[in-house]
C-alpha cells in the first residue's frame, strides 16, 4: 500500500520573464509502507525538490503529493513525519537538549516524556557528551547527527532525508546506515535522497533515478538492473543518465 | 495558540542569547543618563530636559530594536535554513507568522521595559515621580513600537532583508512627517503632487499620532480619549500589517 504517492508532479521555477528552469516533470512516485525507498540523481536532477514538494516547503506547478492520503500542508499528518534536511542547519544558540525539547513541544508531547526520548536519542546519535555544548561549536558531523536526532524525536512513522550522510565519516555513515536498517524493522518508511551509490545500494529496498528533473526508472535494484542490463548501481546509473541525455539533446537539436 | 507561544518564546530566547539588541539598548541607557547633565539648568528646564531626552531616547532606539528585532525573526530563519526544519512540523505557517509576532513583541517589551524602568528611577532620583502624563506618552510609544515591529515583520515576509530595511525607515521617518507633508501639500494646485500625499498620508502609518510628548513636557494636557483612540489605531494597522504578513507568507515558497 503507498503511504507516499506523488501523481504527475510539476514543479518549474520561474527565472525572469521568458526562462522556466523544470525542477521536477509528471512524477508519478509511490512509496510502500515499510519499505526504504532512496531517490538517486545528480546535483539539481530534482531529489530535494521532489522532498520539498512532498512536505509543502514548495508548491507544486501542477499535479499533487500525498503523505498518508493527505496534502502536504495537512498539520496531523505533519505529526507522523520525520524530516532531516541537506545541510541541516539549526538554532546554533540553543545546545542538543534544548533544540531536541523545542521540537518536541512542537510535537504537543508531555515533559516527561520528551526528556526520557532526549535521552534516548542522545544516546542513539552518541551526542550524549555534549548535551551543554551550543550548536555553533559542533562539527559538520555533529550537526548531521543532531538532525537525525531531531528528525526521529516525534518517533515518526515516515522518515524522509535529504542526503543524510553528507558530511558524515566513515563510521558516521556506517552507524546511520544501521539506524536506518533498524527502523526499518521496526517498520518504519523511509525515504531519502542521496547521490552515494554505495549507500542506497546497502540499504534501499527500491530506488528512482531522478534526472533533470525527470523520473528515469523506478524499481527494484535487481529488477533494474535486468531492465537495463547493468552490472549494479554505478552501471545502472551512468546508462540511464547517458540514454536520457543523448535523447534530450536530440529533442532539443529538432526543435532548434 | 500553544505553538505560536512556543515559536514566540524560541524568538525571544535567541534574542537574549545573541545580544546584538543590548547594544541598542545601552545607546538607549546612556543617552537617557545623559540627559542628566544639563545640571546647568534650573530644576524646572533640567526636568523638562531628562523628559523631552528620555521620551525621544526611547521610541528612536526602541524604533531601532524593532526594526531589527523583526527583520531578524523571519528572514533569519529563511536564511539559516531553519525554517525548513520548522515547517515539516505540524505547524501552520499562520503560527509561525503570529508566533514571530508574539516573539518580536516579547523583545520590544522587555527592551522598552528596561528603558522605561531607568527613565522613571532617573526621575524619582530627580525627585520628580512620574504622573499619570508620563505614563501615557510611555504607552503611546510602546504602541508604536509594536506597530513598527508588526510594519517590519509583514515586509519581511515578501521583500529582501536590504529592501525592508530600507522601507521601514523610510516608513518611519515618512510617518513622522505625513501630518506636515499633508499641510505643506494643500497649499499647492498640482492634483497629481495632491493625490500622492493623500495617498501616502492614507496608507503610511502617522507615527505623529503617538508623539504626545512636546505636550506632555510642556504640562498640555492629553485626554484618555485620545490616547485611546490612537491605540485603537495602531491596533488596526498592525491587524492590516499582520494580515499582510500572513496573505503573503502563506505563498511563499522557501
Amino acid at each position: 500500500m503507498a503511504i507516499i504517492e506523488t501523481k504527475q508532479l510539476t514543479k518549474h521555477y520561474i527565472l525572469g520573464k521568458k526562462k522556466v528552469v523544470v525542477g521536477l516533470e509528471n512524477v508519478d512516485l509511490e512509496i510502500n509502507q515499510g519499505e526504504i525507498f532512496g531517490i538517486l540523481g545528480p546535483n539539481g536532477s530534482g531529489k530535494t525538490t521532489c522532498l520539498k514538494l512532498l512536505l509543502g516547503i514548495l508548491f507544486p506547478t501542477s499535479g499533487e503529493a500525498n503523505i498518508m492520503g493527505k496534502p502536504p500542508y495537512d498539520i496531523e499528518m505533519k505529526q507522523h513525519v520525520g524530516f532531516l534536511p541537506e545541510n541541516p542547519y539549526y538554532y546554533d544558540y540553543l545546545n542538543g537538549p534544548e533544540l531536541l525539547r523545542f521540537y518536541a513541544s512542537l510535537y504537543s508531547m508531555d515533559s516527561d516524556k520528551a526528556d526520557k526520548r532526549i535521552e534516548e536519542l542522545l544516546e542513539l546519535v552518541e551526542l550524549k557528551d555534549a548535551k551543554r555544548l551550543a550548536l555553533r561549536h559542533y562539527s559538520k558531523g555533529m550537526l548531521e547527527r543532531i538532525g537525525l536526532a531531531a528528525s526521529l524525536i516525534n518517533d515518526p512513522e515516515i522518515l524522509i532525508l535529504d542526503e543524510p550522510t553528507t558530511g558524515l565519516d566513515p563510521i558516521g555513515c556506517r552507524d546511520t546506515r544501521n539506524l536506518l536498517l533498524r527502523l526499518k524493522e521496526q517498520g518504519k518508511t523511509i525515504l531519502l535522497s542521496s547521490h552515494f551509490l554505495s549507500e542506497v545500494e546497502r540499504v534501499c529496498d527500491r530506488i528512482a533515478i531522478f534526472h533533470r528533473g525527470h523520473l528515469l526508472a523506478t524499481g527494484t535494484l535487481d529488477g533494474l538492473n535486468k531492465q537495463y542490463q547493468a552490472e549494479n548501481l554505478e552501471d545502472l546509473f551512468v546508462k540511464t543518465i547517458c540514454a536520457f541525455d543523448t535523447e534530450f539533446a536530440a529533442k532539443t537539436g529538432e526543435r532548434k | 495558540m500553544k505553538k505560536m507561544w512556543l515559536i514566540g518564546l524560541n524568538t525571544f530566547r535567541e534574542s537574549i542569547r545573541k545580544k546584538t539588541l543590548y547594544i541598542i539598548l545601552i545607546f538607549a541607557l546612556i543617552v537617557i543618563g545623559a540627559s542628566k547633565l544639563f545640571s546647568f539648568l534650573t530644576a524646572e528646564e533640567e526636568l523638562k530636559m531628562i523628559k523631552d531626552v528620555s521620551f525621544s531616547a526611547i521610541e528612536f532606539f526602541g524604533a531601532l530594536i524593532a526594526i531589527f528585532a523583526s527583520l531578524a525573526a523571519i528572514s533569519t530563519e529563511i536564511e539559516r535554513r531553519t525554517i525548513y526544519t520548522l515547517l515539516t512540523k505540524p505547524i501552520r505557517r499562520s503560527d509561525f507568522v503570529i508566533g514571530k509576532f508574539f516573539g518580536v513583541s516579547m523583545i520590544i517589551f522587555v527592551n522598552f521595559i528596561l528603558a522605561t524602568a531607568f527613565f522613571i528611577g532617573l526621575l524619582i532620583f530627580k525627585k520628580s515621580p512620574p504622573n499619570m502624563d508620563v505614563f501615557k506618552t510611555l504607552l503611546l510609544i510602546f504602541f508604536e513600537l509594536i506597530l513598527i515591529g508588526g510594519i517590519t515583520l509583514a515586509l519581511g515576509t515578501f521583500t529582501s532583508d536590504a529592501f525592508n530595511i530600507i522601507c521601514s525607515f523610510f516608513l518611519y521617518i515618512v510617518g513622522h512627517l505625513t501630518s506636515y507633508g499633508k499641510e505643506l501639500v494643500e497649499r499647492t494646485e498640482n492634483i497629481i503632487v495632491k493625490g500622492l500625499a493623500d495617498m501616502l498620508y492614507t496608507l503610511v502609518p502617522n507615527y505623529e499620532n503617538f508623539n504626545i510628548r512636546d505636550k506632555i513636557v510642556v504640562g498640555l494636557n492629553v485626554s484618555w480619549g485620545y490616547v485611546g483612540y490612537t491605540i485603537a489605531y495602531g491596533i488596526l494597522y498592525m491587524c492590516v500589517a499582520l494580515f499582510i504578513a500572513l496573505y503573503f507568507f502563506e505563498k511563499r515558497e522557501i
